[in-house]
């Protein structure tokens, strides 16, 4: 409640997190066309805020996401997820419905486009028009291999000919970007991407089906689209025509590493908001003859919520910095970010809901807001990828990880990766690989236990120590999976060694952000990563409750004393601590 | 190194031990996607060859080369060159 609303008179002067939240503005102001009256309204319209797409139009998000080379302002993944995490701290269908979708059409082309395909591109978005990646095939899902759609040269044209379901924004996008079978063999090089711009479309040729409707994020645009003997140019595969067809799931499984990567870190500002509001909530109503926050119970949720949450924002962190900095290892990291982040979110807003009780699910009043987070999150979840792919997609690479990566005397990660906002080196997109072998975040989990800093605290010698015996297990029954389980027939132990995998990858990114925050800041005491890690061995059936029961609620007050500062400065429950408009 | 013949068994071997069938039920002319392994996990394979022959091969070789036939032929070309190379 700092500041009042300008977001309608200024343009960005300043770009990136903070700025962005001074646009979007307080979000409690009733006036404000971005908070969240006017964001609840245009949710049970099921619309997008129109308001918000024109104040992201102005601010320029789509340069967030374009190379500085093609005259964006990409540079740092990191950077590009605070930057969104603005927009998600609001409102996820805005979010997912204005960036993400042209997001996830931009970054194939970026790895594998022509120069001329890449300047157009980047032209169309930098002038706030909208794009959409036409993935999914309703009769085959995340089965890539087997999608059917067609591009057939013809009579010096290529012809499409098929549908894409479930395609956010596809009735409206500017450009598609679509996934094409350009050869009839089963199997991995069959099929390119097709980049074409909706005006040259034959109208007779396309067809746009009609809207599905869905619980959460509902003001999103999911449509279908079906091509009959559509014709587009032949040079509209992306990459050289005669060299190009065929990398498409190539490319495909280089970008998805770099989109699933940032998507996560962009979700965890909807549990930011969720905490804010029911902490408000506890700090306020009053219960018992005291303020409900007073209940014990209630310092332990609100602290358990903030530890689960820093820790959801140390993975996602670390997977952005990771493309940057471990290039080569993402294959597996990006999988895991995507699956594990949003199951401590949703974790943490059902806890929440607890707390927040019948309010939880009002869909007006002061704290109606939560509701709307609530039914976005479980869909945002799914969005680009469900949880099942993602752990199928770890499943293949635990026998390699367990030979080569988690043994004693592996390699750990650079201090820069745990460093929020500390300078990165461009990313190399060429550098993305498909193959596993190297781990150099779990390498830092054992690392970290030899420290004496580590080995000596009463709270972190514990949890940090229960982690790496899971790291050993991990390894010895990764090595020993039978070979079904090494493969799309993977049942309960493949999968259930992912899981735990994901768990670990999580516990090691904390460890390795309390170890390189600054001395004396909140993030070098070990009383929230003590609780985060005890959490996430808790997950994996490691109890690690201090021998003193003392200790427990010492972490709570911490956590809740650190809580309470930062809503009384308006500052945001995640690492970094951004300034928050309201 | 190996001989296309040493290779080809060796990799009915182990596509066998993936599909968990029989080396004799592995037809090596079929394409690998046809016999059940499919695109990640013929990814795989690649860390198995490396480990076996010593060998640093291109990750997506078992999609461009998608039968034990070819992918043989092709490991035994890329060995021959490398064995007449001269050493570093």
């Amino acid at each position: 409640m700092i500041e009042t609303s300008n977001a309608s008179a200024s343009i960005a002067e300043s770009t990136g997190p903070e700025a962005l939240e001074r646009l979007l503005g307080d979000r409690g102001d009733a006036s404000n066309p971005v908070g969240d009256a006017a964001l609840l309204a245009a949710d049970e319209r099921a619309e997008l805020p129109a308001a918000g797409e024109e104040l992201l139009h102005r601010y320029g998000f789509n340069a967030e996401f374009v190379p500085v080379e093609l005259g964006g302002r990409f540079t740092s993944a990191e950077h590009l997820m605070r930057t969104a995490r603005a927009v998600f701290r609001r409102d996820s269908a805005l979010g997912i419905g204005y960036g993400v979708t042209s997001l996830i059409a931009a970054v194939p082309v970026w790895i594998s486009g022509r120069a001329d395909q890449q300047r157009a591109f980047a032209d169309l978005l930098l002038s706030g028009r909208r794009a959409s990646a036409c993935y999914t095939e309703l009769p085959h899902g995340a089965d890539f291999t087997r999608d059917e759609l067609t591009a057939r040269q013809n009579g010096g044209r290529l012809l499409l000919n098929g549908r894409k379901d479930l395609v956010n924004n596809v009735g409206r996008s500017d450009a598609l970007l679509v996934f094409a079978r350009t050869g009839q063999r089963a199997g991995s090089r069959s099929h390119s991407h097709v980049l074409v711009e909706r005006t040259e479309l034959p109208p007779d040729r396309v067809t746009f089906g009609p809207r599905y409707h869905s619980a959460g994020v509902r003001g999103c645009q999911l449509g279908g689209v079906e091509f009959r003997d559509c014709p587009v140019r032949p040079e509209a595969v992306l990459g050289t025509p005669g060299v190009a067809e065929g990398t498409g799931l190539e490319t495909v499984m280089r970008a998805f590493q770099v989109t699933r990567s940032v998507l996560p870190g962009m979700m965890t500002g909807v549990v930011d908001t969720q905490l804010r509001t029911v902490a408000r909530f506890a700090f306020t109503r009053r219960l018992y003859g005291r303020p409900l926050a007073d209940l014990p119970q209630s310092r332990a949720v609100l602290a358990g919520v903030f530890a689960d949450l820093l820790a959801a924002d140390c993975l996602a962190t670390v997977a952005a910095r990771g493309l940057h900095l471990l290039t080569s290892q993402t294959v597996t990291l990006a999988a895991a970010v995507k699956y594990f982040v949003p199951v401590l979110l949703q974790d943490a807003a059902y806890d929440l809901s607890v707390l927040l009780g019948a309010r939880s699910y009002l869909r007006e009043g002061e704290y109606a807001i939560f509701q709307k987070h609530l039914r976005d999150l479980p869909v945002v979840t799914l969005a680009h990828a469900s949880s099942a792919v993602c752990l199928a997609s770890i499943v293949p690479y635990l026998p390699v990880l367990a030979r080569r990566a988690w043994q004693p005397d592996t390699a750990s990660a650079p201090d820069a990766l745990f460093q929020p906002g500390a300078p990165l080196p461009p990313l190399d997109l060429s550098g993305l690989s498909l193959t596993a072998g190297a781990d150099d975040l779990a390498g830092t989990l054992r690392a970290a236990a030899m420290l004496p800093r580590v080995a000596d605290d009463p709270w972190l010698a514990g949890p940090v120590a229960a982690l790496v015996a899971e790291l050993d297990m991990l390894r010895d029954r990764a090595a020993a999976l039978p070979p079904r389980e090494r493969t799309v027939t993977a049942g309960r132990p493949g999968f259930g060694l992912a899981r735990r995998y994901a768990s670990v990858l999580a516990g090691a990114a904390c460890v390795g952000v309390w170890h390189a925050a600054p001395p004396g800041s909140f993030l070098a005491d070990p009383a929230w990563a003590s609780l985060a890690l005890r959490r996430l061995a808790a997950r994996l059936g490691r109890d690690t409750v201090p021998a003193q029961r003392r200790a427990t609620a010492t972490v709570d007050e911490r956590l809740c004393a650190e809580l309470t500062d930062r809503l009384a400065d308006g500052r945001a429950c995640t690492l970094t601590a951004e300034r928050l408009a309201g | 190194m190996a001989e296309k013949a040493e290779i080809a068994a060796w990799l009915t071997e182990r596509i066998a031990y993936f599909l968990e069938k029989q080396p004799s039920d592995i037809d090596p002319d079929v394409e690998l996607v046809e016999l059940g392994l499919d695109s990640v996990y013929a990814l795989t394979l690649c860390g198995d060859i490396e480990e076996h022959f010593g060998l640093a091969v291109e990750p997506t070789l078992p999609w461009d080369y998608p039968t034990v036939h070819a992918l043989a032929g092709h490991l035994a070309e890329t060995a021959a060159g490398a064995d007449a190379a001269p050493r570093v």
